[in-house]
């Protein structure tokens, strides 16, 4: 009566366990879809209600706010978003022995979310851009930190051996290339801006614009006399989204060593029948290709991909994806383990109903876990620029979202934009499925 | 030992490991500051040149440019002192520090607004030249469109001279500064030798001077290559 007891206490208590929880990229789906058709306000309650129940996620949902904010013409609420969840990413790189142990017992979704490279990254040149909109003046410190945490991203990944798995990581243009339009506009540190240039040109080789940025750089001025230069950023498409993904050969092949070592061993251990859970980052690019940019009727020109923010995602997570199956794998081999354990301490008989129950547990414990999908889930498909030399004085842009093909996507925007002689002003818009949504913002000098 | 008792022990001791790892502590704080003293040793930079290689750099080209230009002895000014200064004499020639231009292998990020400031403080405190203030000089590239390196085409210098005259703030010289690098490798060492050049160009008559300061660094692999290069080095 009292094995039972036992039994049915064991398998109870798995099946709580195995209950699981939505994932984050779950959760992040109503937002990603509210944004992307514009309804910023719904897209911002989600997330608001997402803060609420995962307190601990804080970080990662700050960063789908502070794109939010920007987007509504809230530039300032936006840096100071983006500026604490860089402290805190910062603080997070460090590894907590405690955390990755219970990690192993748990899954990846119970560490805290220190940011995928590609994101702390980006997190940085978001953070210029948000402060140009502004008075500017840190937006330099900012571009700084872009390259000089990419610079810090491949050096801690050097192996003792020599070999580095981050030293192939695309690079991201958009740091380069901020400092160079702002080094540029001293009209002084031309050097500056021609070294920033060649970076962009060198890391985003299918950016046209980049010779031309170049060779004025190297050779002429930042604009004509009694004229000033408007920067328009465009925020494009939908950014990358993790989901969970089963990787079946490292299952099977557990599965078979789970089989070989139960046969060996005084006790069986819980066959590998969940599946090993890791997360895949997805590009789904979305409609909207572009924004062309046109004043009184002529067409100026059409925003151009300086930062593919989907295939640096991408190609990040498949660099790094033997280490994530690695990690599920020595997490399966704990918990198999654990039970194996337990089931020794206690002498439980082998094959008895017990035992039975333990190896049922312990297939609900393995199918508790799933795959950590948590991301920035608001970024955008590309970060596209367009330089565009206008007479200083005040001027009314026209701004077209439109598809791959070329055809207009939601309203056409004006954009209000003050140019001063021989310095910049700047806009940003994006522009997911809807066109473009939310404010246009401008700043001039 | 079989290797059943071996798979036994080696399964027993994962989850025990796993266990004391979640006792093992949290993140602490990362990161940590001090103020450092006056005349304290300045940090190393392990990858490119810092603060250890363009302090002495600015120090001696500023230096020799400021002997070579003084009727008297310059007068010496330490890095941390005041930088509260008296109003240059009536005769100090006025000069327009154009700018630093980077042409070395290394981006020098934040130093370069640093090392301008740093050689228009010292020049300044000097007494010898009167510098332009930078905001002056920064509108007149501005307006004329002229790049500094632009500036040293006669046609331009005086352009620019006229301009900056109607602006009232009339000039004597123009200054420029390069920092510009030479590297030498062997195997996973290598040596980099930096030069800081200062170069003046008195505009009425054309006539030029230059000079220039040079510093060499070593970076190595490991402590213990750095350790051996300094040992070989105290020998010799």
């Amino acid at each position: 009566m009292r094995g039972r007891a036992v039994v049915w206490g064991i398998v109870a208590g798995a099946i709580v366990v195995a209950g699981g929880c939505a994932t984050h990229a779950d959760r992040l789906h109503r937002v990603r879809t509210a944004f992307h058709q514009g309804d910023l306000e719904a897209a911002e309650r989600f997330v608001a209600e997402d803060l609420e129940k995962h307190p601990g996620d804080a970080e990662v949902l700050d960063l789908d706010r502070a794109v939010v904010a920007l987007s509504d013409g809230r530039p300032q609420e936006a840096e100071q978003l983006l500026r604490s969840v860089r402290d805190r990413f910062d603080h997070l790189e460090q590894e907590s022995a405690a955390e990755d142990a219970w990690a192993l017992f748990t899954d990846d979704q119970q560490q805290a979310y220190a940011g995928e490279d590609y994101e702390k990254v980006l997190l940085r040149a978001l953070l210029a851009i948000a402060n140009l909109m502004q008075d500017g003046d840190d937006a330099e410190a900012y571009s700084l930190q872009v390259a000089e945490k990419q610079r810090e991203i491949v050096a801690a990944a050097l192996l003792p051996d020599g070999t580095n798995p981050k030293a192939a990581y695309q690079q991201v243009a958009l740091g380069p290339y901020l400092r160079g339009i702002l080094r540029e506009q001293t009209h002084r540190d031309y050097d500056d801006a021609a070294r920033n240039f060649a970076t962009v040109v060198s890391w985003q080789p299918d950016f046209l614009s980049g010779k031309e940025h170049l060779a004025r750089a190297s050779g002429s001025s930042h604009s004509r006399r009694g004229h000033g230069v408007v920067h328009i950023f465009a925020l494009v498409g939908h950014g990358p989204c993790k989901v969970v993904a089963e990787e079946i050969p490292s299952s099977a092949a557990l599965l078979v060593a789970d089989q070989i070592l139960s046969s060996q061993l005084n006790q069986t251990l819980p066959p590998t029948i969940a599946s090993i859970k890791v997360p895949r980052v997805l590009a789904a690019p979305g409609v909207v290709g572009g924004v062309r940019v046109g004043m009184a009727g002529r067409l100026l020109g059409q925003t151009e991909t300086l930062t593919n923010v989907s295939n640096l995602a991408v190609a990040q997570a498949a660099a790094v994806h033997d280490l994530a199956v690695a990690r599920a794998v020595v997490r399966r081999t704990v918990k198999k383990s654990t039970i194996y354990g337990a089931k020794e301490g206690l002498g439980v008989q082998h094959f008895s109903p017990v035992a039975l129950a333990f190896d049922l547990a312990g297939v609900a414990w393995e199918a508790a876990e799933n795959a950590d999908t948590r991301c920035w889930g608001l970024l955008p498909d590309t970060i596209q620029v367009l330089r565009v030399e206008l007479p200083a004085g005040d001027h009314t842009l026209t701004l077209q979202a439109v598809d791959r093909r070329g055809v207009p996507v939601g309203r056409c925007l004006p954009c209000s934009v003050s140019v001063a002689d021989g310095r910049n002003s700047y806009c940003v818009v994006q522009a997911p499925d809807a066109g473009i949504i939310g404010q246009v913002l401008a700043n001039g000098p | 030992m079989d290797r059943r008792q071996f798979l036994l022990r080696a399964l027993a001791q994962l989850p025990t490991a796993a266990v004391i790892s979640l006792g093992a502590g949290c993140r602490g704080q990362r990161q940590f500051a001090r103020i450092m003293q006056p005349g304290e040793e300045t940090m190393m930079g392990s990858h490119q040149a810092g603060a250890e290689t363009f302090e002495p750099l600015v120090h001696e080209a500023v230096s020799k440019l400021l002997a070579r230009h003084a009727g008297q002895p310059i007068q010496q000014v330490s890095f941390q002192e005041s930088v509260e200064t008296l109003p240059p004499p009536p005769s100090a020639k006025r000069i327009c520090f154009v700018g630093v231009e980077n042409k070395s292998a290394e981006e020098i990020g934040d130093f370069k607004d640093q090392l301008y400031e740093t050689i228009d403080q010292r020049i300044l405190e000097s007494q010898v030249f009167q510098p332009l203030n930078r905001r002056f000089v920064d509108a007149g590239l501005r307006d004329t469109r002229l790049r500094p390196d632009q500036l040293f085409v006669p046609e331009n210098m005086r352009a620019f001279a006229a301009h900056m005259e109607q602006q009232g703030q009339p000039l004597d010289y123009l200054l420029y500064a390069t920092v510009t690098s030479g590297t030498t490798r062997e195997n996973r060492e290598y040596q980099r030798d930096y030069q800081l050049t200062l170069e003046m160009v008195e505009i009425q008559s054309g006539a030029y001077d230059k000079q220039s300061a040079e510093l060499s660094k070593g970076y190595h692999p490991s402590r213990l290559s750095r350790w051996k290069a300094a040992h070989q080095a105290g020998q010799q």
